[in-house]
């Protein structure tokens, strides 16, 4: 632990091997071996067929941008430096949406359907962020 | 079992920002003056369905012990939107089934004294596994229910062009409302420039588009026919109900397969499972002479009006242009101000207001004859009330 004062995910035993999969640098999804369908987020059970077989499966990390919004409000302390800072939904090639945040856009305007590729940056000891990259317009 | 529920008593407390009294104490006088307006005595309230409680709010057991009630039927959920209509219905579908005489819904609010929790570090619901309902990603920064309205919103006006000068039109109407309302907190007129001009707080939420923070309490009395139509006032019957909808094309602050979250991206027209409210309350749409919806922010407005089919997917924000739901026009929306200028009492300050509307006892804010009148969410719960 370190003196990140952000909110930290809440991890539990369904989505422990989601930010297990962050911190080895992959984008994990739970996904249903009766009917094939990945979900989020993740779960006890496969949320269209109601298996309990899920195995997880490191997706392509990438997709596009579904929608986004520029938070100017400092909610937060710990926030409050970085505002107005984005936070984003990404769809994945795979299916499901995973909130996340843009790295690096600099004066680049996020717009939804861009393509964005995943990243991953070590916060301390125990917590890696996913984030995303715009790849292409 | 058929409802046989009317509503008997309104009362609220003053509505208002840095309210010095606690929660408890504006509940108090709201409930004395839903009493009085009854013609009920204390003794005579034999339920409490309540969507207070912590961590927002005394719960029931504390409200039963501070007013020296006697009671034998309580649902209590807690203090969302989401829970306004629920805490109405169970009171309705309780006394239908004799589980109760009289019941009392009771919600008071201080957001001043507690907007820490509103987004910020001690919001224990946002932050829980997840976030919470409101599409809440904690480690990102998504942590007021405000971002999951943006959002949604910000997709809407992707797929459909919509802009933020369109979505002004709510909060212009809601303040044009409480102009009329000596009981709103917000009493200077709003522009158009004046809301564009405003700070932006959420993308494309700007500052008038997010509802109050304020404190207040209302109390509403909910009893069967045999016993309203002795009382003092004119009972306004709920007549038709559906319950919230939920699942995996659902996200409480966008249309359903609006893309958010989990929702396909498939959307459709109002179907008839959106509109069971009107059959069972024998009522055409075309009749609803007020609409009354949770105003938390100005999109769920627009996402309500296209769940009850007033418009199409996608129609809405033009549909709401030229005064359509203002008082005048063809369907008045919140007539009272709403939470975005009235008061942010959780949706009870629009339920009283549907009330006085339809005894006809409204002031300056009175929709002419009116005698149905809806309240529905973007969620999809309703009711249709009747005189």
């Amino acid at each position: 632990m370190t003196s990140y004062k952000k909110p930290r995910p809440r991890i539990g035993p369904d989505n422990e091997p989601f930010w297990q999969g962050c911190r080895a640098h992959r984008l994990m999804l739970p996904t249903c071996r009766a009917c094939g369908k990945p979900h989020l987020p993740p779960g006890p059970v496969c949320p269209f067929c109601f298996s309990d077989e899920l195995v997880w499966q490191a997706a392509s990390g990438r997709g596009r941008i579904s929608t986004w919004t520029i938070v100017h409000k400092a909610w937060f302390p710990a926030f409050k430096d970085e505002t107005p800072y984005n936070v984003v939904q990404v769809e994945l090639d795979e299916g499901p949406r995973l909130t996340s945040h843009i790295v690096g856009a600099g004066d680049r305007k996020i717009q939804i359907g861009q393509r964005v590729e995943v990243v991953f940056a070590d916060i301390d000891e125990e917590l890696t962020l996913h984030g995303f990259h715009i790849v292409a317009p | 079992m058929n409802i046989d529920a009317a509503i008997v008593g309104i009362g609220c407390s003053t509505f208002g920002r840095g309210l010095a009294d606690s929660q408890l104490r504006l509940a108090a006088t709201a409930f004395k003056n839903a009493l009085a307006d009854a013609g009920l005595q204390r003794s005579d309230v034999d339920g409490l369905s309540i969507h207070l409680g912590w961590p927002l709010g005394p719960d029931y057991d504390r409200i039963a012990e501070g007013f020296g009630l006697e009671i034998r039927y309580v649902n209590q959920s807690w203090l969302h939107g989401r829970f306004v209509t629920n805490a109405l219905q169970h009171a309705a579908l309780a006394v239908s089934a004799g589980l109760a005489d009289v019941i009392a819904c009771v919600t008071a609010v201080s957001f001043t004294r507690e907007r820490g929790f509103l987004g910020g570090p001690s919001d224990i619901e946002g932050n829980r596994e997840e976030g919470g309902t409101h599409g809440e990603a904690p480690p990102y920064g998504l942590t007021a229910p405000a971002g999951g309205a943006a959002i949604a919103m910000q997709r809407y006006m992707h797929l459909y062009g919509a802009t933020s000068s369109q979505l002004a039109a709510v909060p212009i109407a809601m303040r044009n409302h409480a102009l009329r309302n000596p009981r709103a907190i917000m009493r200077e007129p709003l522009t158009l420039a004046a809301h564009q001009s405003a700070r932006m707080v959420v993308d494309p939420l700007r500052l008038f588009d997010c509802c109050l923070i304020s404190d207040g309490a209302a109390v509403v009395l909910i009893a069967r026919s045999d016993r309203a139509r002795d009382l003092r006032q004119k009972p306004v019957r709920i007549i038709g109900m559906q319950g919230t909808r939920s699942g995996r094309d659902e996200f409480i602050f966008a249309p359903r397969s609006l893309g958010i979250n989990q929702q396909s991206a498939r959307r459709s027209a109002a179907r008839p499972f959106d509109l069971e409210v009107f059959a069972q309350a024998g009522v055409a749409r075309e009749n609803v002479q007020g609409f009354y919806t949770y105003d938390a922010f100005s999109p769920l407005v627009m996402f309500a009006l296209e769940r009850f089919g007033y418009c199409g997917a996608g129609e809405a924000a033009a549909w709401i242009q030229g005064g359509r739901i203002e008082l005048g026009g063809a369907l008045p929306v919140n007539t009272s101000g709403g939470l975005l200028s009235e008061a942010h009492v959780a949706g009870w300050n629009s339920i009283c207001e549907m009330v006085r509307q339809l005894r006809g006892t409204a002031g300056a804010s009175q929709i002419a004859n009116a005698a149905v009148l809806q309240w529905g969410t973007a969620w999809g719960d309703s009711v249709i009330l009747t005189a």
